[in-house]
């Protein structure tokens, strides 16, 4: 029993892992009804901006406000000189962009800061709390609070703010957007900024567990989308909730279920998204969308 | 489908490819001499009287451009350093400076074999280049080719077998070596052990597992408590820790060749307060890079296994060959930092070895160079522990086939005798 | 998404449109041009694998297993518009069941056969059940494949090699022919695949094709019109398989060895990539994301090794940015610039999408005065 709990605590803590991209992910798709391939590599790059910041004797938290600033700038740089060319095109285009721009970023990161692993300083100590004989390091705990803020404030953005409201309407159609008044190329601008700067986050909490290195998030980007997916697209909560039962999950099985083990474990999110989709559409907490004729 | 434009037009088209087959077939005996037998003593490509030129593929970018990156660097500045000094003079009385093309792979197979099909024209052998697919992806090709494929850093045993391999030589020891080692310290103790293995799944993993449980079988001390495996690309093992902690065992065999996942494995380790004695590969036992973030002198005891004096050890800072090396490394390998991989040290090595063939090869040829390749014997290469050396004459072994046991000191590594 | 109205203008392999015949498509319908070209390309084809040096060859070769990897991604993708991210699965499955069957010592022309059905086999299963979902979630379960593939692979060591892989060197010249190995397989590949291009652009030319086409356009209108968008795109789904385990043949033809890395889920994603760079729903737009797949590393090898992914990077961005619809459009794009240059509005060509698909020209001619109302 208590194996099976410290299991479940340890797959909340990787799903953390995932649940940050896949916000950062999820924020971008609601903003401009896009998948961006390129998140991880953007927040690696705010990654390394917190880190060289350290470096140079930067407090921690002030290193990555700096990173955040930076990657809101960034982000709507990109929206504005490379997005905005594919963004009424095709979408398999705009995404296959998103792919090169990751490609181009994992490179320039590379170029400028090597390929070995650096050791980024953590807002959280290692310290480990055991409760009921479960152990859990504040590190993880305080990742997991961070995301949940975050989570909170993405969906309260979207449901309870003016500004919320026109990104979704942005996202959905732009052109009736643009009739109605709104600034549609600058929202655009800030939802890419924003987005971007939630993976800033994502990218400051998970780099001190998974090393700077240009590919960090590689690994972690298709379990993210499986929790994009999962979740459903629209819903900030969802796609966390979701992003947490993949990695409990996954670790239950590959350690519970014989013939899956830990070679295998991957395919759970797979499949977890296949019976969730038969059967609702639209995913766990998603919308229901109307198609129209 | 569309009827016009059918059968008619496609029953032609194939008559004429057909007919022009036949015709292409019948013309294409004039070709003379594609990778044909050079005459007797003739120079090799890629050799004049004044360099060699020598070839690399290896992933420079990707997951594994890490240690890859390090594989170019440690040659790449050894021979930087040499053609400084004005070359090095070969067995046949020329002196010769050293080229190196490298090429990035992105450790795909398909890509290492591209690789390997424009470099052969042009160099004189393939060598130092990183991972098991990669290489193995070329291998018949190269026999074929007769390019020899010398000093790669993999630790498959295809590539140390003479009869399968005739132009092939592995430089690091199969991992088979690595994890015996372990397991012979293992058994010899005085005490009673129980073992948890964490083992990559691949070849890697695989090769130190059985190592390991071949020098620890009929050891009664000895007993395997659990067994599990993790994949290169997952992004925490934490479950897995969690599941071995579980098995109440005192020591953890742990043939992982990620540096992240080596960091967070060492960490949770403590987080469930298990403190197990701990062996790690050789490629994953950086003592900066790893065992320091990773807290590993909260641990009884961490093992691995080596054969190169690690630089960022303080009981090497002062060593002649560390100082000599980490300087050529930053003004000829473009590597300006301490590298955090062992590959660098071994690519060093790789140069140091080729030196020694090259000094004892009599003509410009593949076939001599190979001769002389595996004619090397003890040689005490730069950076090499006591007690280790290259010898290419034993069949079926690497270049490399001694490691010796070292403990983790809280700063770098004692070489050890027995498991205390 | 929003893509029902976007049909475009026919590629320049498409049957010229009936109405209103261009300069330009009148030549394309003289008898000597639509007789003379093919005939031109075939014996060019035969005539190529003799007179290339060994790399060159090699190069040719490895474009061809990547194009028609391509194309049968197109087939699935391009044509029908279902968003598939495990085409490399089947190059993968392909390959294993080839040297399988060449270690096994099983008769070549059953080993082919058996690379066809397997992988198309493999492909309807998945897409039996992949096909009810729709859109991103179609992407997330192909998604899975290569994901799934890598561990499965390592698993099934018995018949896989593990991770060391499988070689198969069995392609050699036959005696007598005189021809070098290289040649040899050259002309394998530029056989085989030119079969399977010739079938597949019948096959999108044809009834199918403008099923596919609907199905991609709307599916409610072809739910409307009697086509069954489940059953269509099963069908696309398995005749994409079909064609990756043909490119998995034809990889194993020109690479000889196969592991797990070969179907990589990163190897997935390049497929994506060369389909779009190439130009989506396009033969043409195929064979040239074939050679962007293959030539692109080599071409950033030869700049600067160390630089790859960054170059790669620069470089797909830069193609898209000019040419957004893939490098099969640049001969329209510069058609379109001469047309404009003279009326003073050369510089800002609006984006343009062609997700071209086997469109009639009468569904192709309001588009045309569409973008240039847009313009």
């Amino acid at each position: 029993m208590e194996k099976f709990v410290q299991l479940v605590v340890d797959g909340l803590s990787t799903g953390s892992v995932y649940a940050a991209l896949a916000l950062a992910i999820v924020l971008v798709h609601s903003a401009t009804g896009l998948i961006n391939f390129a998140q991880g590599g953007m927040a690696v790059l705010a990654a390394y901006v917190a880190w060289v910041l350290t470096n140079q004797g930067v407090p921690l938290v002030l290193a990555i406000v700096a990173s955040i600033l930076f990657s809101f700038v960034l982000g709507a740089v990109i929206e504005r000189f490379l997005m905005r060319r594919f963004e009424r095109g095709d979408p398999d285009t705009a995404v296959v962009v998103t792919v090169g721009l990751l490609t181009l970023v994992t490179g320039i990161a590379g170029w400028l800061w090597g390929y070995n692993n650096q050791q980024f300083p953590s807002l959280f100590p290692l310290d480990t709390v055991s409760v009921l004989g479960v152990s859990v390091s504040i590190r993880s705990i305080g990742t997991t609070l961070v995301i949940v803020v975050a989570m909170v404030a993405t969906q309260a953005l979207f449901v309870g703010t003016k500004l919320g409201l026109a990104l979704r309407a942005v996202a959905i159609n732009p052109q009736s957007a643009a009739y109605s008044g709104l600034p549609v190329e600058r929202l655009l601008m800030v939802g890419w900024g924003i987005a971007a700067v939630l993976g800033a986050v994502a990218g400051a909490l998970v780099a001190p567990q998974l090393t700077l290195t240009p590919g960090m998030l590689d690994n972690a980007l298709v379990y993210a989308l499986a929790a994009v997916i999962l979740g459903g697209l629209t819903s900030p909560v969802g796609v966390v909730i979701a992003a947490w039962l993949i990695g409990v999950l996954e670790n239950l099985a590959a350690v519970y279920v014989g013939f899956i083990g830990f070679d295998l474990k991957v395919a759970v999110p797979f499949i977890l998204i296949f019976v969730v989709l038969i059967v609702r559409p639209q995913g766990l907490f998603g919308r229901k969308t109307v198609v129209r004729v | 489908m569309n009827r016009h434009f059918g059968s008619r037009k496609a029953a032609g088209i194939a008559a004429v490819s057909a007919l022009a087959l036949t015709l292409t077939a019948c013309g294409g005996g004039a070709d003379s001499g594609r990778s044909g037998d050079a005459a007797e003593g003739a120079p090799s490509p890629g050799i004049t009287d004044d360099s060699v030129t020598l070839g690399i593929t290896t992933p420079l970018s990707g997951a594994t451009a890490g240690p890859g990156t390090c594989t170019v660097a440690g040659v790449t500045a050894y021979f930087g350093m040499k053609n400084a000094e004005g070359g090095i003079e070969f067995g046949d009385g020329k002196t010769r400076t050293v080229e190196i093309e490298a090429l990035d792979d992105t450790y795909d197979p398909q890509q290492a074999a591209a690789n390997y099909d424009s470099l052969k024209g042009d160099v004189f052998a393939m060598t130092a280049g990183l991972g098991t697919p990669t290489n193995r992806a070329w291998r018949e090709a190269a026999i074929a080719d007769e390019v020899p494929q010398a000093l790669i850093m993999t630790g498959d045993p295809i590539f140390s077998d003479t009869e399968e391999s005739p132009w092939q030589l592995g430089f690091v020891p199969i991992y088979q070596n690595e994890g015996e080692a372990f397991g012979e310290l293992l058994a010899g103790s005085s005490a009673d052990h129980k073992v948890a293995i964490l083992s990559q799944n691949d070849d890697f993993g695989e090769g130190y597992v059985e190592g390991f449980k071949s020098a620890v079988e009929g050891a009664d001390n000895i007993e395997i408590v659990q067994e599990l495996t993790y994949e290169a690309t997952d992004t925490s093992v934490d479950a897995q820790i969690t599941e071995l902690a579980n098995s109440g065992a005192d020591v953890i065999f742990n043939a992982m060749s990620v540096t992240p996942l080596t960091i967070s494995a060492l960490q949770k380790a403590q987080q469930l307060n298990w403190k197990p004695n701990w062996f790690l590969p050789s490629n994953t036992s950086s003592p900066g890079a790893i065992l320091q973030p990773g807290g590993a002198a909260a641990f009884p005891g961490v093992y691995s296994v080596s054969f190169a004096k690690a630089p960022a050890s303080p009981a090497f800072a002062q060593d002649e060959d560390v100082q000599t090396y980490l300087s050529a490394l930053k003004e000829y390998g473009n590597y300006p930092e301490p590298p955090a991989f062992p590959h660098c040290q071994w690519s060093w090595m790789v140069g140091a070895t080729l030196e020694q063939a090259f000094m004892e090869m009599e003509e410009p040829t593949r076939d001599s160079f190979m001769e002389a390749l595996r004619g090397i014997e003890g040689f005490e290469a730069p950076l090499m522990l006591p007690d280790t050396s290259v010898s290419t004459t034993e069949a079926g072994q690497p270049a490399v086939s001694t490691v010796v046991v070292q403990k983790y000191n809280g700063k770098g590594y004692d070489t050890v005798e027995s498991f205390e | 998404m929003a893509s029902s109205s976007k049909t475009s203008a026919p590629t320049t392999t498409a049957p010229p449109p009936s109405a209103t015949p261009s300069p330009a498509s009148s030549f394309r319908q003289s008898p000597w041009v639509r007789w003379g070209a093919p005939l031109l390309l075939v014996v060019g084809l035969a005539v190529l694998p003799l007179i290339g040096t060994e790399s060159a060859n090699d190069t040719l070769a490895r474009i061809g297993v990547f194009a028609v990897a391509v194309l049968g991604l197109n087939v699935v993708m391009g044509y029908t518009g279902q968003v598939s991210l495990g085409q490399i699965f089947f190059l993968g499955l392909g390959a294993y069941v080839t040297a399988y069957g060449v270690q096994s010592g099983w008769n070549i022309v059953l080993v082919f056969v058996l690379t066809c059905l397997i992988p198309a086999v493999a492909g309807l299963l998945v897409a039996l059940a992949a096909a009810r979902l729709g859109g991103l979630a179609i992407a997330m379960v192909t998604i899975a494949l290569p994901i799934v593939g890598v561990p499965l692979a390592k698993r099934l060591s018995e018949f896989t090699g593990g991770s060391q892989g499988m070689s198969a060197r069995f392609v050699e010249a036959p005696e007598g022919s005189g021809l070098y190995d290289d040649q040899w397989q050259l002309y394998l590949v530029l056989v085989i695949g030119g079969i399977v291009f010739l079938l597949t652009y019948f096959l999108v030319r044809g009834k199918y094709g403008r099923a596919f086409a609907i199905v991609k356009g709307n599916e409610n209108v072809a739910s409307s019109m009697g086509i069954s968008p489940y059953r269509y795109k099963v069908l696309a789904f398995t005749i994409a398989s079909l064609i990756g385990g043909v490119s998995g043949f034809l990889y194993m033809v020109v690479v000889q060895y196969t592991s797990p890395e070969t179907m990589s889920f990163g190897h997935s994603i390049e497929l994506l990539v060369a389909m779009v760079i190439g130009g989506a729903g396009s033969i043409v737009g195929s064979i040239l994301g074939g050679v962007f797949y293959v030539v692109v590393p080599d071409l950033t090898n030869a700049i600067d090794p160390s630089l790859t992914a960054l170059l790669q990077g620069a470089l797909l961005l830069a193609v898209l940015f000019v040419l957004p619809g893939g490098l099969v459009s640049l001969p329209r794009a510069v058609m379109r610039g001469l047309r404009r240059s003279p009326a003073g509005r050369g510089s800002a060509a609006p984006p343009t999408t062609p997700s071209s698909t086997t469109g009639s020209g009468t569904a192709a001619e309001p588009t045309e005065t569409e973008r240039q109302g847009s313009a």
